[in-house]
């Protein structure tokens, strides 16, 4: 058996630890792991961005942490964007990331503690961006 | 135990130049990359490539990981490549890989990784590297 948690948030600033604790409508779902469940199985995620920025290039990252992971935080890559001149009009092209899904991941969980799940982009600022991560947890 | 990711990123701004990854993101001087207590092997890598698309060329990207922590020696995967046919104009969004692989390691000594562009000068590219430890 499986359970997921889905959150999202925006991050705006490039090396900047932000916490994902939104859901969209769901202002505050809950961040503890469910009982039973001692393993992170999967994580699928993405990230999008304006490209409000010249001479922009980025790579998007999760940290994975809180009383709930052991073994310490996890890092995790999950994509990268970049874009030259800002563009306008009917110029503009969209910036489109299929999501990142990272299978067997199997990283130790305690049940019924809360995890703290935070995204960042390092590089050279791309504008603002919008990142969202499922986890699957399993046993 | 269960599988353990430790990442670093960095910029690389020009072509045919080694550039070791030191940082992440907020965390400015996360300090060496150790390999952790009880992981025998490096079994993925996962890696993802930003280039600012600053030129009208085209260049691979690709990681170098040395030190200590690999007993059998120094390792390279190609993780991307960019081009753009108009330098002004380019823009994209790409997700990460993950690399299945089964190098051994030895815990508690450095790893040391490195990012490299090569073919023409496709311009600034961040290179952000995850490495997936399993025991």
């Amino acid at each position: 058996m499986s359970r997921t948690i889905t959150v999202e948030g925006d991050v705006n600033a490039v090396d900047t630890r932000v916490l994902l604790t939104t859901q969209g409508s769901v202002t505050a779902p809950s961040l503890v792991v469910p009982a039973g469940m001692t393993k992170i199985k999967k994580i699928i995620a993405a990230a999008s961005h304006d490209g409000a920025a010249d001479d922009g290039s980025a790579i998007f990252f999760i940290r994975l942490g809180g009383n709930a992971v052991l073994n310490g935080e996890q890092s995790i890559m999950i994509g990268g964007a970049g874009n030259q001149t800002v563009q306008s009009g009917s110029d503009a092209a969209p910036n489109v990331m299929l999501p990142f899904i990272l299978d067997n991941v199997d990283i130790d969980v305690r049940p019924s503690d809360t995890i703290s799940i935070a995204a960042e982009f390092a590089g050279v600022d791309i504008g603002d961006t919008a990142v969202a991560v499922t986890l699957v947890y399993g046993k | 135990m269960g599988k353990l990711y430790r990442s670093r990123e960095g910029s690389i701004t020009a072509v045919d130049t080694k550039t070791q990854l030191t940082t992440l993101g907020s965390e400015t001087a996360p300090g060496p990359l150790l390999v952790p207590s009880g992981a025998k092997m490096l079994s993925a890598i996962i890696a993802t490539v930003a280039c600012d698309l600053a030129t009208a060329a085209d260049g691979t990207h690709f990681i170098r990981l040395e030190g200590p922590g690999l007993p059998e020696g120094p390792e390279s995967l190609v993780v991307g490549a960019s081009g753009v046919q108009v330098a002004t104009g380019g823009s994209y969004a790409n997700q990460a890989i993950r690399i299945p692989i089964d190098i051994p390691v030895t815990p508690a000594n450095e790893i040391l990784v490195f990012g490299e562009n090569a073919g023409e000068d496709s311009g600034s590219t961040g290179i952000g590297v995850t490495l997936e430890f399993a025991a």
